[in-house]
């Protein structure tokens, strides 16, 4: 790794690191605010999502009203989505655009002829990459612990909370991946964000479409959003091994891949 | 000529079907200022590209300093500075942060010193956003991140773009002032005028291929010469042929002007027969035997 590059690539990015920490840190706020009221007027609440077509709840990750009602259960349902989603676009946007905007800016002609290997170009941007979703991820799981210390109306398993917090960043670290390897496959310079941020809204449909359709239901393992579980109230919940294997193993398939072709890519200005 | 700083052999390049460099061989000599002169498309920045590990060859190999392209980029790396054709730079940064930013690559004892150097040399505002710079602005900008780290090779490829003459002939004397203290220049360009002022000799390459590598004065001396004819009468190409002529250009009707490489007493005995009101026959320019070179 070259320190120099890293730092530069730090400070290149940590602006919009901030914003999208401050963007998903109020997000979580505002909804989490929400919850006593919530609890207030849980039975107003709960006849009137009786109206809601079960399908619409599942679409919404509400299995079971209960669940919904403790603390744990309404910021697993209300938030994730926020840390999940919006944390994904934030790693595919950053990764396909942490290498290949070095050729559609044509500052590539610079990075590539100091004394520095490909290795260790990779290496260095891999390294702000993955301290930055982290960074992301600790921010906004700090903001919902906070949140759910401030709103709570009784005990939440703090394992539970954890396991939902290490979920999501593993969802983060995989569609960086997935960014990763998609800009490497690029042959001329050109920005691929739209594609990459609507690469996971597309598998967050799949994976929502499959869960209120039955005839559909297997197309949901396309997505990685299937591999999360946010079942976060059950006594039971915890880390699925083939699921942990599923996110680590995809991810460290497709940076291998990645680190391979940039180091024998093209680069044209 | 000395061990070659620059050592190509047999280089090609293809873009799937699409040719960028064909069995490319040319040898540099330390110390030298190389031109290497052809238009765009001709192969200039791909070779360019190859020997500075930004794209893959996909026959032959280039040896910079003794060393592989593609191995030891980076021990190369460290001794080559480099000026590219576009000169786009991290927008965000102003000058002085992106003259930091790359002298922390290097080694280099006095980095403030020699940034202030080089920047007031070239009158360049160091407190000033890239972003807000002019393309010349933004060429001295690229001159100066090339000289930083005093490299013993420089690669320039189109280095005089936007460039005003002022700028350039302080750009000049730069260069061979380096050159003096043993730096070696490689110069690519389309515009001759600029080689021929910087240049001892030049490669000229066209389609993808290396089609003479010669002394600019050697290149000069060759026996061409510029032939230019006004007859009495109406006289067309097709009808006018004389053995060792080429580049037949007729002018208005009566005028006839060619590149002629035979004999001159030969020409003069050929000419006798016809009635004719001008004979000029004179040294062509640089730029009119380059021309000649490539439309051969």
């Amino acid at each position: 790794m070259n320190r120099n590059l890293f730092l530069k690539e730090l400070r290149r990015n940590a602006l919009s690191l901030i914003v999208w920490m401050i963007v998903i840190t109020l997000f979580i706020s505002v909804t989490m605010a929400v919850y006593p009221v919530f609890v207030e007027n849980q039975s107003k609440i709960i006849g009137m999502m009786s109206l809601i077509p079960g399908e619409l709840l599942q679409f919404k990750g509400i299995s079971n009203f209960n669940d919904f009602l403790s603390v744990l259960g309404f910021y697993a349902v209300n938030n994730i989505i926020y840390m999940m989603v919006l944390g994904s676009i934030y790693a595919i946007v950053l990764s396909s655009g942490i290498l290949l905007k070095e050729e559609y800016n044509k500052t590539a002609e610079y990075l590539l002829t100091r004394p520095l290997t490909r290795s260790e170009i990779f290496v260095s941007k891999l390294a702000v990459l993955t301290l930055n979703v982290f960074l992301l991820n600790l921010v906004t799981a700090l903001a919902g612990f906070i949140s759910l210390e401030l709103f709570k109306n009784g005990p939440f398993s703090i394992r539970a909370f954890l396991i939902l917090s290490l979920y999501t960043l593993l969802l983060n670290i995989l569609f960086g991946a997935i960014g990763l390897f998609l800009s490497t496959l690029v042959k001329r310079a050109k920005p691929i964000t739209t594609f990459s941020i609507g690469l996971v809204l597309i598998f967050y449909f799949i994976f929502t479409l499959s869960k209120i359709t039955e005839g559909i239901a297997k197309i949901g393992y396309l997505s990685p959003f299937r591999y999360v579980n946010t079942d976060a109230t059950n006594p039971a919940y915890t880390i699925d091994f083939w699921h942990l294997l599923y996110f680590i193993g995809i991810s460290l398939l497709l940076t291998v891949l990645s680190y391979r072709l940039y180091n024998r890519k093209d680069i044209y200005i | 000529m000395k061990t070659p700083i620059i050592d190509i052999t047999d280089l090609s390049k293809f873009y799937g079907k699409a040719r960028g460099i064909e069995h490319v061989n040319l040898e540099i000599g330390e110390g030298e200022i190389f031109g290497f002169i052809g238009p765009n498309g001709a192969g200039k920045s791909t070779t360019i590209r190859i020997l500075m590990n930004m794209i893959f060859p996909t026959g032959g190999s280039a040896r910079i300093m003794g060393m592989d392209v593609i191995r030891e980029t980076k021990k190369i790396k460290s001794q080559v500075g480099y000026i590219p054709s576009d000169a786009s730079a991290y927008f965000s940064m102003d000058v002085h942060e992106f003259l930091s930013y790359c002298i922390r690559f290097y080694q280099v004892q006095n980095g403030e010193q020699r940034i202030a150097e080089l920047s007031g040399m070239f009158e360049l505002d160091l407190n000033r956003k890239i972003a807000d710079l002019s393309m010349g602005n933004r060429k001295k900008v690229s001159i100066v991140q090339s000289l930083l780290h005093s490299p013993k090779l420089l690669i320039l490829d189109e280095p005089t773009t936007g460039l005003d003459p002022l700028m350039q002939s302080v750009f000049f004397e730069l260069l061979r002032s380096e050159n003096q203290k043993g730096m070696t220049i490689f110069f690519s360009s389309h515009i001759l005028g600029e080689v021929q002022m910087l240049c001892k000799r030049v490669a000229i390459i066209k389609e993808g291929k290396i089609i003479q590598v010669e002394d600019i004065e050697t290149l000069r001396k060759k026996q061409l010469k510029k032939v230019y004819i006004e007859f009495e009468d109406q006289v067309g190409k097709e009808n006018f042929s004389i053995p060792g002529s080429e580049s037949v250009i007729t002018g208005s009707g009566n005028i006839l002007s060619f590149m002629y490489s035979g004999n001159i007493n030969e020409l003069v005995s050929m000419l006798s027969g016809n009635k004719i009101t001008n004979l000029m026959i004179e040294e062509p320019s640089l730029d009119e035997i380059f021309m000649h070179y490539y439309k051969l």
